[in-house]
């Protein structure tokens, strides 16, 4: 990994703290723990890195727990002859797995719609007008699936577009929440996504307060889906304090 | 869409504002809607759905397959949704193709359920014949035919009223083989088995414009859009599937706000597709 000098970050935990809700699952439901013995409403901890790839005009490196994914962005540059006139820009996205991502061989159309769903939660946040008549290219690759990959990609993209100085309304910050029988759990690992009942994936600007993108699918009851909300605005917010970090330090450290 | 001059914005907004649509309807309040089966010959089950000037046809196919190795206990569902460009030019190359994958995507989470198979719409343990061996694929195609805005809710509409008209024929599987040999099935021409549609929820779009959100959305309307926020509800009122499109972003009350006005408009729109699809379902049979 060709991190820049001075920017590797420690591990950070973003615990869910000051939580007085209502507990929401039964003690009946305590007897199982999650694979990787968090709490249900603890995040993995998370690494994040810029400057990853070099030729990059800004990249991104993220790690949640078992989740290991790569964000280069590539651009402003010129878009492709084929393109008519466009007074704002373009924005490009693609995602890829590494073979050895999981241990299913041939996954199937998963990576097109991944692309079509990063597409959709950054589109919203870049301020396209700065970069008329151009493209700019955002390739993610998952060298190691672990689980909620798409929320991992979401947020590591938004650190590799900040670090290439793409103008920005706000960091997009994302987490996904599974719903197995009555408990919700955070950042689900893949385990966890198998056996789930329902996902919830939620994008969000922590410092405008709004939602971009939001996906769930399976059964959910209303205060379910109240409580999954909650829970994902406390771990956007925590997570963009987090990404900020890294955006501030590996800025001090090319200063120096 | 042809391009609409600014008078006609403020017009299509400013109505949107003050709850009269430019074609007199409230904020809340469907354009007519026209459910036909028994459509196409060859499918097992086939709709056809009108709301307004929007037209699609959903049809579904059944065919003897082999379950995934990964989930040996259920059968398979495709979705596949085709925007042809006869029903707008814009449809055509790529422009219908990103459509085409993101309302096939959406439907898909809202019809097919969570991983463990909790709040589908279809039950996909019913499509298995014999374990790890046999089950149907079900082939679920839909033809956008003439697009005048809210396909997500007409496709939907389409697609229950399709099922409720799928009849799947019966198979006898020969009871005794070894456990390796492909089983012997027999699939009955007379003996028919009926979905059980009444679990399949309905899709309802609501199209934010300005501060407030309308459904069932013309193209004309659609145009202006900030989002649009597609939920499906099933008939207990529990949320099926949520898909966001549109870049900007919304307030978190905004989205749960919208969420029990969709529960409300579903109770009404469920009910009125049921009785739409028996009467339509009752017309075939009479002809």
């Amino acid at each position: 990994m060709a991190a820049k000098p001075g920017a590797a970050t420690p591990t950070y935990s973003p615990k869910l703290v000051g939580r007085s809700r209502l507990p929401i699952f039964k003690d009946s439901d305590l007897d199982w723990t999650r694979p990787d013995g968090r709490g249900f409403h603890q995040c993995r901890p998370a690494l994040l890195q810029t400057g990853a790839v070099s030729s990059a005009s800004g990249s991104a490196y993220a790690e949640f727990g078992n989740t290991k994914v790569i964000v280069s962005v590539f651009g402003p540059r010129e878009s492709k002859k084929a393109m008519t006139y466009s007074d704002v820009g373009r924005l490009n996205c693609n995602v890829s797995y590494t073979t050895f991502a999981s241990s299913t061989l041939g996954q199937g159309t998963d990576h097109k719609e991944y692309s079509s769903m990063l597409h959709q939660a950054l589109e919203g946040v870049i301020i396209m007008e700065t970069f008329p008549k151009t493209t700019v290219d955002v390739f993610a690759l998952v060298l190691e699936s672990g689980g909620s990959d798409l929320s991992v990609l979401i947020s590591c993209a938004s650190l590799a577009l900040a670090d290439a100085g793409i103008m920005m309304y706000d960091l997009i910050t994302a987490v996904s929440v599974s719903c197995i029988g009555k408990s919700l759990m955070i950042d689900p690992v893949t385990e966890e996504e198998g056996c789930e009942d329902g996902s919830f994936m939620m994008t969000c600007m922590p410092s405008r307060y709004e939602i971009t993108q939001l996906t769930i699918t399976g059964e959910w009851t209303t205060p379910n889906i109240n409580e999954a909300m909650q829970l994902c605005l406390d771990a956007c917010s925590k997570l963009g304090e987090i990404m900020r970090d890294c955006l501030k330090q590996s800025t001090s450290a090319s200063d120096e | 869409m042809v391009g609409i001059s600014l008078g006609e914005q403020h017009f299509i907004k400013g109505g949107i504002a003050q709850d009269l649509r430019t074609d007199g309807r409230k904020r809340l309040t469907y354009r007519p809607i026209y459910v036909e089966t028994g459509v196409i010959a060859h499918a097992n089950g086939s709709a056809r759905v009108k709301i307004g000037g929007t037209d699609v046809i959903a049809s579904v196919k059944a065919e003897i397959g082999r379950p995934s190795s990964l989930q040996p206990d259920k059968g398979k569902v495709a979705v596949f949704i085709d925007c042809s460009p006869t029903a707008e030019p814009t449809f055509g190359g790529r422009g219908g193709e990103e459509l085409s994958s993101e309302l096939a995507l959406a439907l898909q989470r809202c019809l097919l359920g969570g991983k463990s198979g909790a709040g589908a719409g279809i039950n996909l343990s019913s499509l298995l014949i014999k374990e790890g061996k046999v089950c149907w694929d079900l082939y679920i195609d839909g033809l956008v035919i003439s697009s005048d805005g809210n396909l997500l809710d007409a496709l939907g509409a389409a697609i229950k009223a399709a099922l409720t008209n799928t009849a799947i024929p019966k198979v006898n599987v020969s009871a005794e083989m070894a456990d390796d040999e492909q089983p012997e099935i027999d699939i009955s021409d007379e003996e028919y088995l009926q979905f059980d549609t009444s679990s399949v929820p309905v899709i309802v779009t609501l199209t934010k414009v300005g501060t407030h959100y309308i459904v069932d959305a013309t193209a004309e309307e659609e145009s202006q859009m900030s989002s649009a926020v597609s939920i499906s509800v099933n008939r207990v009122g529990h949320i099926c599937g949520l898909t966001k499109r549109g870049g900007s972003g919304l307030d978190p009350s905004v989205i749960l706000d919208m969420i029990s006005v969709a529960k409300h408009v579903t109770e009404t729109l469920m009910n009125k597709l049921d009785s739409d699809i028996s009467a339509a379902e009752a017309r075939e049979e009479e002809s």
